[in-house]
């Protein structure tokens, strides 16, 4: 057994049934929980060595009514990469911030509300990133489509037409030129 | 009395060489109290355009998202793939990768040299990095075809074998680049002025460097031995002879000085490789590329660039196109914890100095 099995049995013994674990190959390992579970689940592991935040990534499930969070963490002594994962409902999607765990988290999380319009209550920097002057819905949801977007926003001219429009006034001139 | 600040805005237009940013400053006097970084300018929704293009076809695009050094994301994609689809590249095309990507490396060093040189107002060293650093993109055209965006490793391998005389031309290149090292020793790392101003200015601590999610050179320069080829071995890495050097005053002196150390090591890895160079074929052969389905899965790949630690999260459902791509960039953390906490108390002119120092580059934070 490898320090990744090491590190499954630990959490398994800690957390129980609360908490569901794979090992996806050398030095990456997977955690699923409840979003509830969460924080103390961070808080322990970065007890245990996992003190690198990565990143947040966000995932959105539109089948399934779902947006599924993956917190990527590291361990510079272990030198495994989990990937701690948890989904939230769709609809007016909320999640505890992990500020308090790692202050990194604050950066990213603010990401995933701009981008997917997941709710982080106590994360006091929530302000736009990267979009300024935004109105739309939030753009990597899947359900927001950019050409849709567009054309609806600034009018867009569907350029398709314009160019057989275009290839028809050109032929038509050629004609003429071959009846003079 | 009321207290007064001064605001300044540094940027948007380039405040540097690696894209358009803005750094807002609160100042009183000449002592900066605030700094709040305001990116946007850049944002360009690769992992929305990604999500809607057939596997291949986000080949050429994924270098696009970091300028100064796109061959990281050119591997990521390529092993993330490779990885969800099962595909073990062929040994000699890992050689090749190794070679591009710490060609690129070195590229990348010299490129942040002349940016922090730049900063502090001494224009010789930009002159002579950015030059050399056309030697080596000389050397990419040679191989790819392109000198800034190569679109040369993809899925399965790398897209041309090495042309005739490459080797020894490279092997020139690299005792070139040795030879200068010594020049820039004296130039930048002997000189009075670098020293007075960079050393023990911005420090970041290795306790605070570690909390904050910093990475790569700048955690190493921070004293911390950290290294993503070592830790987490990918490509051929396992197999080469390297040292990773740490410095460990975290100030801007020992930022450059780590990257300047890291330069020498890069130098070492392409000898190796083109010394233990295996025959054999390039590229292994792929499905149709437009019905292309990877199977469902998802996957964190991560290499060392020179800027930190990069990754790229991706999850397949298993259809023609990629569900979600997410791309983690190494200088979110340094711009937005780092430099926004470290900054303050710093005087106005050594700001600039300071974000250079960390290779601050915009692209990867808003991809």
């Amino acid at each position: 057994m490898g320090i990744e099995g090491k590190i499954v049995e630990d959490i398994v013994k800690r957390f129980g049934d609360k908490v569901r674990a794979e090992v996806q190959r050398e030095r990456r390992v997977k955690f699923y929980t409840d979003p509830i579970n969460i924080k103390p689940l961070l808080y322990y592991l970065k007890e245990k060595g996992f003190i690198h935040l990565s990143s947040i990534s966000c995932v959105d499930w539109i089948k399934e009514n779902q947006f599924e969070l993956v917190y990527h963490l590291w361990s510079y002594e272990d030198k495994v990469h989990l990937m701690v994962k948890t989904r939230i409902s769709r609809e007016n999607p909320e999640m505890e911030t992990m500020i308090p765990v790692f202050p990194v988290a604050e950066t990213y999380e603010r990401e995933i509300y701009e981008m997917f319009g997941v709710n982080f209550p106590d994360n006091p920097n929530l302000k736009p990133l990267f979009l300024e002057d935004w109105d739309g819905p939030p753009p990597m949801r899947k359900d927001f489509d950019t050409r849709v977007y567009v054309r609806e926003k600034y009018g867009m001219i569907d350029l398709t037409e314009i160019l057989r429009q275009g290839m028809d006034k050109i032929k038509g001139v050629r004609d003429e030129d071959e009846i003079l | 009395m009321k207290t007064r600040y001064f605001e300044y805005f540094i940027g948007p237009q380039h405040p540097g060489v690696t894209g358009n940013m803005s750094y807002h400053l609160w100042a009183r006097g000449d002592e900066i109290v605030k700094m709040e970084p305001s990116v946007g300018y850049l944002h360009r929704g690769f992992e929305k355009l990604m999500e809607q293009r057939e596997w291949i076809k986000n080949v050429p695009m994924v270098p696009r998202i970091c300028v100064p050094e796109p061959d990281v994301n050119e591997i990521l994609y390529a092993m993330g793939v490779e990885e969800l689809a099962g595909i073990t590249p062929p040994e000699r095309a890992q050689y090749i990768r190794v070679l591009v990507l710490e060609m690129a490396r070195m590229a990348a060093y010299l490129f942040y040299f002349g940016g922090v040189a730049g900063a502090l107002g001494l224009y010789t060293i930009p002159q002579w990095t950015i030059g050399d650093r056309d030697y080596i993109l000389d050397r990419f055209e040679e191989l790819t075809g392109g000198r800034i965006y190569h679109i040369y490793i993809q899925p399965g391998g790398v897209r041309r074998d090495i042309p005739e005389g490459f080797r020894e031309r490279v092997l020139k290149l690299m005792d070139y680049l040795e030879r200068r090292l010594k020049d820039y020793d004296r130039l930048m790392f002997y000189n009075a002025v670098v020293e007075k101003r960079t050393k023990g200015v911005g420090v970041i601590e290795k306790e605070y460097a570690l909390q904050m999610g910093v990475t790569g050179p700048n955690l190493r320069a921070s004293g911390y031995p950290a290294d993503v080829r070592k830790d987490d071995p990918y490509l051929v890495y396992d197999r080469l002879e390297f040292d990773v050097p740490i410095t460990g005053d975290g100030d801007i002196y020992s930022r450059m000085l780590q990257r300047r150390l890291e330069f020498e090591e890069s130098i070492k890895i392409v000898r190796q490789v083109l010394e233990s160079i295996p025959e054999g074929p390039i590229m292994v052969k792929l499905p149709h590329p437009l019905e292309w389905k990877v199977p469902q899965g998802d996957v964190y790949v991560k290499v060392e660039s020179s800027k930190g630690e990069y990754g790229y999260y991706i999850v397949s459902d298993g259809g023609v196109k990629p569900y979600r791509i997410h791309v983690r960039g190494p200088s979110m953390p340094h711009c937005f914890q780092a430099a926004k906490e470290k900054i303050v108390g710093m005087r106005i002119a050594d700001v600039p100095v300071m974000i250079f120092s960390l290779d601050i580059c915009p692209p990867d934070i808003e991809r």
